[in-house]
């Protein structure tokens, strides 16, 4: 599902002096595999994870999801590759403070051309059981009820692909638990789960844990077998 | 996106922030509401100038032919006008051009005392034919028009205006009576209905009438005229029949060209369209202004928009991630610019047409609306929202997500 070749990443900064996230980062991830990439801060875990998500290109490597090579297309291919194959969670939920709950669920579906189906959103809600939360603004919402609205609109387009950048970074144990253990579950309905966390705790809800330290796979370990999909 | 959900998608986030998408669009609103209001308030005086100039000139079936070459500024008078048309000119015409329903004859003096017993007043004063009632379209309030008797027999008879009969018999019954014009005593036969205000407003009603032939014999003592209207049996035939007449009178005053015409034919048709074109370049001015205060309006558009582009990062940045082309986000804010000057100039139209009603109702005309601007104040307004919101679409279009996006 996930192919990672060569990948490397290297940012400019502000003075014109390179910067390398990334080097030379190899592995396969395959479809219905739920995987922990583990780093310190500043390792290029978000670096890594912006590259699968399509939201950047590697300076150099290639970047295969679903076979095909996704790093060399423009832009707006790019964002047609994230609006259906990929569902982003962010550790700042990043949910549209003005919208209601399920107006935020909606807003993937906006950019795919198919009719609006707020029923769905509804759905989705209710599968991460905000159900009765739906008219709520974002802002009215806890931390731990804005993240499982940010993975119901992950979910909205029903990509293959979900990605985590740290998303329990801001809740606190009991609500990081219960979003956690929302990704075992969608896990173990089928879907490829790539979840970035510096937390070793997280780490143990997933199958295989790649560590990153200074932009470099420094081990890839399987915890447990896959669970059959 | 489908044209509709960019819509109301555009709305809904307009309506969310309901203070600044005021702000953006008062501009819009204030540019659009003075491009209205001066527009309709231009329409409805330029209205009104027509209006008064209709009723000055009676009816726009006619012609005028009055002695002299060139146009003559003024009011022609039997002392100051060139002694060129004659009585038999008028039947001449009648009987010789074709589509010429009739012609009536008219001398005309503004220095002649008027009075009955104590008052006294120096009206206009018209020698007209029998049939200037009908070619004008005038009626009498009481009594009755001259008639072709009276001119025949030379009758001292007069028909009053309005204000004639107000400043001589002060709410005394005129008809009958004796007025002296000129010291020659004529009994009053009829007056006048009202005849409103010419152009700036001056009474149309300070004058007489009294059979032509009495006035050549009995008051002036003068063989030509001042005035020839020429009523037309189709008004849109005006250009040839002028034309006829002028050939007409040529021959009959034996004038071949290059030699100057000794009178001149106008119609108040061109008259009119001398009227329209200044209103037309008032407007002009005036709309000059009130554009400039809607690109105003535009550029506040524009500075509010960047504003909210740079609030708006994640939002944007969100939406790239879940989906979201360059090209999506640049309509989305293209949308909303677009949407808030329209609706702006929406406002601006209700406003400005209103304003331009109680205007037009305080100054007691009745209220126009000139709709070539308004329709154009809808297109000026949308294009604001077009021009100026492209540079701040552009902005959140280039927007990186994930630069929005870190946390
Ligand atoms: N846009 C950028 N410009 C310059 N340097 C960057 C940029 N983004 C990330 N970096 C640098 O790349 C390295 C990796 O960052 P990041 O991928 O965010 O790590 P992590 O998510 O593991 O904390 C850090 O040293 C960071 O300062
Ligand atoms: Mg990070």
């Amino acid at each position: 599902m996930i192919e990672a070749n060569h990948l490397s990443r290297t940012y400019q900064r502000g003075d014109g002096t390179p910067v390398t996230a990334l080097r030379d980062v190899t592995f396969t991830i395959a479809a219905g595999e739920f995987v922990v990439i583990r780093g310190a801060s500043g390792s290029g875990k978000s670096s890594l994870l912006n590259i699968l998500g399509c939201l950047d290109t590697p300076s150099s490597g290639r970047y295969r999801l679903a076979g095909e090579d996704v790093s060399v297309l423009p832009d707006d291919e790019r964002s047609h590759v994230r609006s259906r194959r990929i569902g982003f969670v962010f550790q700042s939920f990043n949910l549209l403070p003005r919208a209601t709950a399920v107006e935020n669920v909606e807003l993937p579906a906006l950019y795919t051309g198919a009719a609006p189906d707020r029923a769905r959103a509804r759905k989705l809600l209710e599968r991460v059981g905000l159900a009765e939360r739906a008219e709520h603004f974002a802002t009215e919402l806890s931390g731990g009820e804005q993240q499982r609205v940010a993975i119901a609109r992950a979910l909205m387009n029903d990509p293959p692909v979900l990605l985590a950048d740290e998303p329990t970074g801001n809740l606190d144990s009991a609500a990081g638990e219960s979003v956690m253990q929302l990704f075992t579950s969608l896990h173990e309905g089928g879907r490829t789960i790539v979840l970035v966390t510096h937390d070793e705790q997280v780490a143990s809800f997933a199958d295989r844990e790649i560590l990153i330290r200074d932009g470099v796979v420094a081990s890839d370990t399987v915890r447990r077998e896959r669970s059959p999909a | 996106m489908s044209a509709q959900r960019v819509v109301a998608s555009a709305w809904r986030s307009l309506a969310r922030s309901k203070a600044r998408s005021f702000f953006m669009m008062l501009g819009v609103i204030v540019g659009i509401a003075a491009l209205t209001a001066l527009a309709s308030v231009g329409e409805a005086t330029r209205q009104e100038t027509l209006r008064q100039f209709k009723r000055m000139l009676g009816t726009f079936d006619t012609l005028t032919i009055r002695p002299g070459a060139g146009s003559t500024r003024g009011m022609p008078s039997l002392g100051s006008v060139e002694p060129s048309l004659k009585f038999p000119d008028g039947p001449a015409i009648a009987a010789g051009v074709p589509g010429v329903k009739r012609v009536a004859l008219v001398q005309q003096a503004f220095d002649l005392d008027v009075s009955y017993r104590d008052a006294t007043t120096v009206p206009l004063v018209l020698g007209v034919s029998p049939n200037w009632a009908d070619v004008r379209g005038e009626s009498v309030a009481s009594g009755a028009h001259l008639s072709e008797e009276d001119d025949r027999s030379l009758a001292r008879v007069t028909v009053i205006g309005a204000d004639v009969a107000r400043v001589l018999f002060q709410g005394e019954d005129p008809l009958g009576k004796v007025i002296r014009i000129a010291d020659v005593p004529f009994q009053v036969k009829g007056v006048m209905a009202s005849r409103g205000a010419g152009p700036g407003g001056a009474s149309l009603d300070n004058m007489l009438v009294v059979p032509v032939s009495t006035a050549s014999k009995r008051l002036f003592n003068r063989d030509y005229l001042t005035t020839l209207v020429v009523q037309l049996n189709d008004a849109n035939a005006s250009d040839r029949v002028a034309e006829d007449v002028r050939a007409l009178l040529r021959e009959r005053h034996r004038i071949i060209p290059p030699a100057q015409d000794d009178f001149t034919v106008g119609s108040p048709r061109a008259t009119l369209a001398q009227i329209s074109k200044v209103g037309t370049t008032l407007s002009k001015v005036v709309t000059g202004v009130a554009v400039i205060a809607t690109l105003i309006g535009g550029a506040v558009i524009m500075s509010l928009m960047l504003i909210g582009v740079s609030e708006r990062r994640r939002e944007i940045g969100v939406r790239r991630a879940v989906g979201a082309t360059r090209a999506d986000v640049m309509r989305q804010f293209l949308v909303e610019a677009t949407l808030i000057s329209a609706l702006g100039g929406a406002i601006g139209i209700l406003i400005g047409a209103g304003g331009a009603t109680v205007g037009a109702l305080l100054q007691k005309l009745p209220p126009a609306y000139m709709w070539s601007m308004i329709g154009g104040a809808v297109a000026l307004s949308v294009a604001v929202g077009i021009v100026f919101g492209l540079y701040p679409a552009w902005k959140a279009a280039n927007v990186d997500p994930i630069e929005a996006l870190r946390s």
